[in-house]
């Protein structure tokens, strides 16, 4: 079909004054331009009159109080502020709603410090986040990111720094310390969200002689015995439960049979993401004279965990790799990869009908199109 | 009756997905098959190139085949379709089949 010719000029009163940064248009010129352009500015309009109350209230707060809000000031953010009581400007952009703050974000030394400390200087991304205050999945993007960023700028290919400067001028940014200063934190790096086994209230009775800590109270939310009385004397503090989770995380004691078995709920020291913390706290309160020694022996802690994550994590990969076999045709656009897969009545059900069986079955509807299946991608495969 | 190790042909328009089954060659293709042995994607993946080694990486097809399952049908007389006698071929079960200009 051949693009419609649009007949008549189509004029948007709003436009020019909203654009034009060298004139200063007033009050004054509005009439004057919707009288000349009274019927072109308006035209989708049923309202006989010229100018309704709302359109002349607008230009008239654009042209006096919002005027203000046309131009930026660099460093600082340009938000609708509440004028009748001039409160809460800095970082809520919604007046009508005080709850709503804009969260600062990574000032450009910020993140590049966050790379050369990881990539180039070799510190791991927990020590990283606990130096700089920022949360372990944000340093493990930006050092994608800035990774990526590099490799583009290799290539020449064009980057959108405009773009990125004027949005770093109108926004909160977390600034990188200067030296001899102290790094202002990004954001809390040790929140724990609420887990869904302690939505439920129990109401579980316990003896005033008995010691109920946070770890006896994960078993009662998770079903679990309590603990036997040897063993729950042994734990002096929640938080020495951690090492041995970090170290081997299969230690945690499963409850529940079938579909229905789960490992006992944590007490929030173990589960938050830098539990070292916690023996890092109570150690310096414990030994208030000895810093350094403190220091030191959190250090090896710190090293002796990572140590043993890393070599988890290596052996997942290997085990991974194995079951994968790649392969590259000659002369092929495309690789393969084969991965072993059992097909018995243990993965696919008596009747090859199991809904977790691998492959796709036969008599059995697809749900894909059924309420409230997830159908975005909501991950990313490395 | 022959036996075939063919492609069953899932998924939607435009998305398709397919079981690697054992099944009498005479069956239509939607038919219950004697077995499902494995899985062919054959839209390809990228590999995400956030990381600098992936950066050149090629796209890649996923295939899971139950290697035990596959050689017991091959050693009872089960024959590959083409396709599945490549894929097979990749994996090392059977020798790869000779193209009709290596065999003139």
């Amino acid at each position: 079909m051949a693009p419609r010719i649009q007949s008549r000029r189509v004029s948007n009163a709003l436009l020019p004054y909203l654009t034009s940064p060298s004139s200063s248009p007033s009050v004054l010129s509005i009439p004057s331009l919707s009288s000349s352009s009274q019927y072109l500015s308006r035209q989708f309009s049923a309202t006989a009159a010229p100018q309704t109350k709302l359109r002349r209230q607008m230009f008239e707060w654009l042209s006096t109080s919002g005027a203000v809000l046309k131009h930026h000031t660099p460093g600082q953010t340009n938000y609708l502020r509440n004028f009748l009581n001039d409160e809460g400007g800095g970082d809520r952009p919604f007046p009508s709603n005080p709850t709503f703050t804009s969260e600062n974000i990574l000032s450009e030394e910020l993140r590049n410090e966050i790379y050369v400390l990881v990539v180039e200087k070799k510190k791991s991304v927990r020590a990283v986040s606990v130096q700089l205050g920022v949360d372990m999945k944000r340093i493990a993007a930006v050092v994608r990111l800035v990774e990526l960023e590099k490799r583009q700028r290799a290539q020449g290919k064009p980057i959108a720094l405009p773009y990125a400067r004027s949005v770093h001028e109108m926004v909160p940014t977390t600034p990188l310390a200067q030296d001899g200063e102290r790094q202002q934190f990004h954001e809390p790096i040790n929140d724990l969200p609420a887990h869904p086994t302690t939505g439920p209230q129990i109401f579980y009775p316990v003896p005033e002689s008995r010691s109920f800590t946070r770890v006896d109270a994960g078993r009662v939310f998770s079903g679990a015995p309590s603990l036997e009385r040897e063993v729950a004397e042994k734990i002096t503090h929640p938080s020495d439960l951690a090492e041995k989770a970090i170290e081997n995380p299969n230690s945690i004691e499963w409850v529940g049979k079938g579909d229905n078995a789960r490992q006992v709920l944590q007490p929030a020291d173990v589960r938050i993401p830098h539990p070292q913390l916690v023996k890092l706290e109570l150690d310096r309160a414990a030994h208030p004279e000895e810093r350094r020694e403190v220091g030191k022996r959190h250090a090896e802690r710190m090293e002796r965990q990572e140590k043993a994550e890393q070599e988890r994590r290596e052996r997942a990969a290997a085990r991974r790799e194995k079951s994968i076999k790649h392969v590259e045709p000659e002369g092929g656009r495309f690789d393969y990869r084969f991965s072993d897969a059992v097909f018995t009545a243990e993965t696919t059900g008596k009747d090859g009908r199991a809904p977790w069986a691998s492959g796709r079955r036969y008599g059995v509807p697809t749900n894909d199109r059924k309420r409230g299946v997830v159908k975005i991608p909501t991950r990313v495969e490395a | 009756m022959v036996l075939r190790i063919r492609l069953a042909r899932f998924g939607n328009k435009h998305d398709p997905f397919y079981n690697i089954v054992v099944a009498q060659a005479r069956s239509a293709r939607g038919a219950k098959p004697l077995e499902v042995i494995g899985t062919f994607n054959p839209i390809p993946k990228q590999p995400t190139n956030l990381y600098n080694e992936n950066a050149n990486a090629r796209a890649y097809k996923e295939i899971a085949l139950d290697r035990s399952r596959a050689k017991y049908w091959l050693g009872v007389g089960a024959q590959p379709s083409d396709p599945v006698w490549k894929l097979l071929s990749m994996a090392g079960l059977v020798e790869k089949k000779p193209a009709t200009y290596e065999k003139a």
